[in-house]
């Protein structure tokens, strides 16, 4: 009885070991076959790919051309030699693709290859920054003017605050510091934004850019400033640029502003690297109160410097959303031959009142791979 | 139904068949781990192709390029021919290259490789022509063009073949570490199917063998003599089933036999007892006559009336006569039965001897030669009595002259012999062994006899003495007399001492 249930369970064990050897020999045969074929292929061309807002937006377009079963290949991050945004403008178009997303900026070597893609047939679409003059179809950014606004805001907001602060300091101040030393030279100072000590407001622009947009976001920033400051706040408003030529130099340019006596007291960053790098250096030259950021991004590094009080706030772009439009604008093109000329990415503004639920979104980030 | 069948097939097929099978599973088990191993030597072998192909598409390129550069210097037609070829083979591998859009980023590199290499061949062709129409400004430009594809289209196939290698490698490490796994299982199916196939085996050769084994034992049980064992129920018609079968209904007719036998022997018997109670019953009967008859007492009372009576008479003879007639008759009356001494047998012979010789007036010479310290030895009675009867009616009767009889007791050695001799007509060889064993019949019984035959005589003689030898019988032949030998054991004297 025994050999019999024994040999029965053998037998199945041996049936159980048959099916897995087959089983062996179709999955080797199944991860060859599963392909998937895409009308269209796309290219997406960026002036590094390592900052996580050109992943974010590379993301957000992939999920959109998925969807209209399009396929979008970042370039720079599959050829293992750096190369130039122009001289991926050649290889892209070289290779036959139904479209170019390239972060553009007005150089005119970029304008004649925009041309000649849009002459070989494939529409190109601008991110982030435009080349206006091109033959491209279509622009994806954000509202530079409404952003330079919400900047302006925060600044104001910053300098009613440390006013605030500063007067309840300076009263306490009176009182305590029986000096005349001391005392003379509150007095002479005066309080934040008076006559002898204005507001010094700097945004970091990028030296070499020939960016309209970050025309257009400056004179936001300028005319916020002036319409709505009050009268007794004198502010001085400057633009410092930043080297970034090449891959350090922007590191060592923020460095050098810190350097200098006249350390500006808010700080307005234009992209994600330089609100990293201010954001450093503000820490390491003991400067924190003293300067406030207004950053750019959401970052994880950003996000956790706004919950340390670092970083006043940031403004952050729909990335996903950016990425979506641009896959848009191609698909547009392709059925219809025309495309609407601009796609305006929302934005949002992350400050201490509201960054816990993205550090939350941040750690649920995390624990999805 | 099934069963049925499958019971009707013979041992040798069956065994055949269960090794055949066995056999079958581990040759498919071990083909099927030949297959998967085969399978798996064969990616391995296949995960560095994509490499070698790029390799080989990138040195084609190289070879238009030199070709071409080789052209522009020297614009010689030998290398005009040799870029012509090479543009030939590097198309050629183009077409190899994938096309599609896929979610594989490979295939995207090489579609986008076969692209810029189209464009690359063209702006090559253009330069070529340019060159041949010595336009020196347009071919420039177009050289110029093409180095640079050149160097892109170089700078993607090595991306791509990096990207291979570091996919293959992976896949590699992966198949190796599958081929691991593989080669566990494979283990594990070969002891499975190694450890079924034993099972198998163990549980044919008993089901197979249990039925030999019973008959066996049955057999054993037969062979100690044990007719009444349970019949093996015949489970399967093979070999097994037909050997017990056989057995079966060779146990069954051995019984039935015995059981023949057995009544036979039975019936034989009854017939045999049956005979031998007629007989004594028959004797019985002739006995109950007989003491029906003569009422011994009566006689034995009348014989003494008349032995009074003789001698009242006065005549004394008479009286001697049938005084000694009484005692003879009150001897055999009495002593038939007992055990008695030899001067008690002898003095009965006296008397008989004494009534023949009145009877037949004085025809017998009666002699005596008798140790007198043997006469008080026991032996049963009326033995002597019926032997000397014989001597008369067999021996001396039918002879015309005078008789003798010689009555003699002595010793020999440890044993006691009493001799009866007589002169008459002797007995042959024949009728001694009849005497002797007992078959022979005397016709009738003869007047004056008590019935008392030899046989009675020898196995009563046999019975006291507890000895076969206590009777001889010698005769020198016809007419030469015939002597009677009988032995008694010497301890009847001892114990009487």
């Amino acid at each position: 009885m025994w050999t019999m249930i024994l040999t029965t369970v053998c037998i199945v064990m041996t049936m159980v070991m048959a099916v897995y050897v087959i089983w062996f020999y179709q999955s080797g045969l199944v991860e060859e076959t599963e392909k998937e074929s895409y009308d269209k292929y796309y290219i997406m061309i960026t002036e590094d790919s390592k900052s996580s807002i050109w992943k974010s937006i590379y993301q957000g377009a992939c999920e959109r051309a998925l969807e209209e079963n399009a396929y979008v290949d970042w370039l720079g991050d599959t050829l293992f030699e750096e190369y130039s945004v122009e001289e991926l403008m050649q290889i892209a178009t070289a290779s036959a693709v139904d479209g170019i997303i390239v972060t553009a900026n007005e150089n005119d070597e970029l304008t004649g290859l925009i041309n000649e893609a849009a002459a070989e047939g494939i529409p190109v679409v601008t991110l982030y920054g435009d080349n206006t003059k091109s033959a491209r179809c279509s622009f994806v950014g954000v509202g530079s003017y409404n952003m330079g606004r919400e900047y302006g805001k925060q600044a104001l907001k910053i300098i009613n605050e440390r006013r605030e602060e500063e007067t309840a300091e300076g009263a306490i101040g009176l009182i305590v510091e029986k000096d005349g030393m001391v005392q003379a030279a509150v007095e002479e100072d005066g309080i934040l934004g008076s006559k002898n000590r204005p507001v010094k407001v700097a945004v970091l622009v990028n030296a070499y850019a020939q960016d309209l947009d970050q025309n257009i976001l400056c004179s936001g920033i300028q005319e916020t400033i002036e319409q709505e400051r009050s009268e007794d706040i004198e502010i001085e408003l400057s633009l410092i640029s930043v080297d970034d030529t090449n891959a350090f130099s922007v590191e060592e340019s923020i460095r050098d502003i810190f350097m200098e006596q006249d350390v500006p007291d808010i700080m307005i960053c234009l992209n994600e690297l330089t609100t990293t790098c201010v954001y450093q250096a503000v820490v390491d030259y003991n400067k924190v109160g003293e300067v406030s950021i207004l950053g750019y991004y959401d970052s994880d590094t950003i996000i956790h410097a706004i919950d340390r009080n670092v970083i006043y706030a940031t403004v952050a772009i729909d990335t996903k959303q950016m990425g979506g439009f641009c896959i848009d604008a191609l698909q547009e093109y392709h059925e219809l031959g025309y495309t609407s000329q601009y796609f305006t990415a929302d934005i949002r503004l992350i400050c201490k009142d509201n960054v816990a639920e993205y550090l939350k979104r941040g750690e649920n980030a995390d624990e999805i791979p | 139904m099934k069963f049925r069948k499958l019971s009707s097939i013979s041992l040798q097929v069956k065994i055949s068949s269960i090794y055949i099978f066995t056999n079958l599973l581990v040759m498919i088990v071990n083909v099927i781990l030949l297959l998967g191993i085969n399978n798996i030597s064969n990616r391995l072998d296949m995960v560095y192709q994509d490499n070698l192909h790029l390799n080989e598409l990138s040195d084609s390129l190289t070879v238009v390029q030199d070709n071409m550069t080789d052209y522009l210097s020297s614009k010689t037609s030998d290398s005009l021919e040799d870029y012509y070829r090479s543009e030939q083979d590097y198309r050629m591998m183009l077409e190899d290259l994938n096309e599609e859009i896929t979610g594989i980023s490979f295939d995207r590199m090489e579609r986008n490789i076969k692209y810029m290499s189209e464009d690359y061949l063209e702006e090559v062709s253009q330069t070529i022509e340019a060159k041949r129409g010595r336009n020196v400004e347009k071919y420039r430009i177009h050289y110029e063009k093409a180095t640079q594809m050149y160097e892109y289209i170089n700078t993607y196939i090595s991306s791509l073949n990096m990207e291979k290698f570091r996919n293959n490698s992976e896949q590699y490490s992966a198949l190796l570490q599958r081929f691991r796994l593989f080669e566990v299982t494979s283990l594990i199916s070969m002891v499975l199917v190694m450890t079924s196939n034993v099972c198998i085996i163990i549980s044919f050769v008993g089901t197979s063998i249990r039925p030999l084994k019973k008959l066996a034992g049955s057999a054993d049980e037969v062979a100690k003599g044990n007719f009444d064992i349970e019949l093996l129920p015949v489970e399967s018609e093979d070999e097994v089933g037909v050997v017990t079968g056989a057995f079966n209904q060779m146990v069954v007719s051995i019984g039935k036999y015995i059981e023949r036998l057995r009544e036979s022997m039975e019936a034989e018997r009854a017939l045999k007892e049956r005979e031998l109670m007629m007989e004594a019953h028959l004797k019985d009967a002739r006995l109950k006559y007989l003491q029906a008859q003569i009422n011994p007492h009566f006689l034995f009372n009348t014989l003494n009336a008349g032995a009074q009576l003789a001698m009242m008479e006065g005549a004394d003879r008479t009286y001697d006569y049938v005084q000694k007639v009484a005692q003879f008759y009150r001897y055999n009356m009495k002593k038939s039965e007992e055990t008695v001494t030899i001067e008690d047998e002898i003095e009965m012979v006296d008397y008989y001897v004494y009534i023949l010789n009145v009877r037949f007036a004085g025809d017998i010479h009666y002699e005596k030669k008798i140790d007198p310290s043997l006469l008080s030895v026991e032996m049963p009675g009326m033995i002597l009595q019926p032997i000397v009867e014989n001597c008369v009616n067999h021996g001396i009767r039918e002879m015309g002259s005078e008789g003798k009889i010689c009555l003699s007791v002595y010793r020999v050695e440890h044993s006691v012999c009493i001799s009866v001799k007589d002169n008459g007509i002797g007995m042959s060889r024949e009728t001694i062994d009849k005497v002797m064993s007992g078959t022979y019949r005397e016709e009738g019984m003869a007047a004056g006899s008590n019935g008392i035959g030899m046989d009675n005589v020898i196995s009563r003689m046999k019975l006291f003495t507890k000895n076969e030898d206590v009777m001889a019988i010698s005769s020198e032949g016809e007419g030469m007399g015939t002597e009677v030998f009988l032995y008694l054991n010497d301890r009847q004297e001892t114990r009487q001492e």
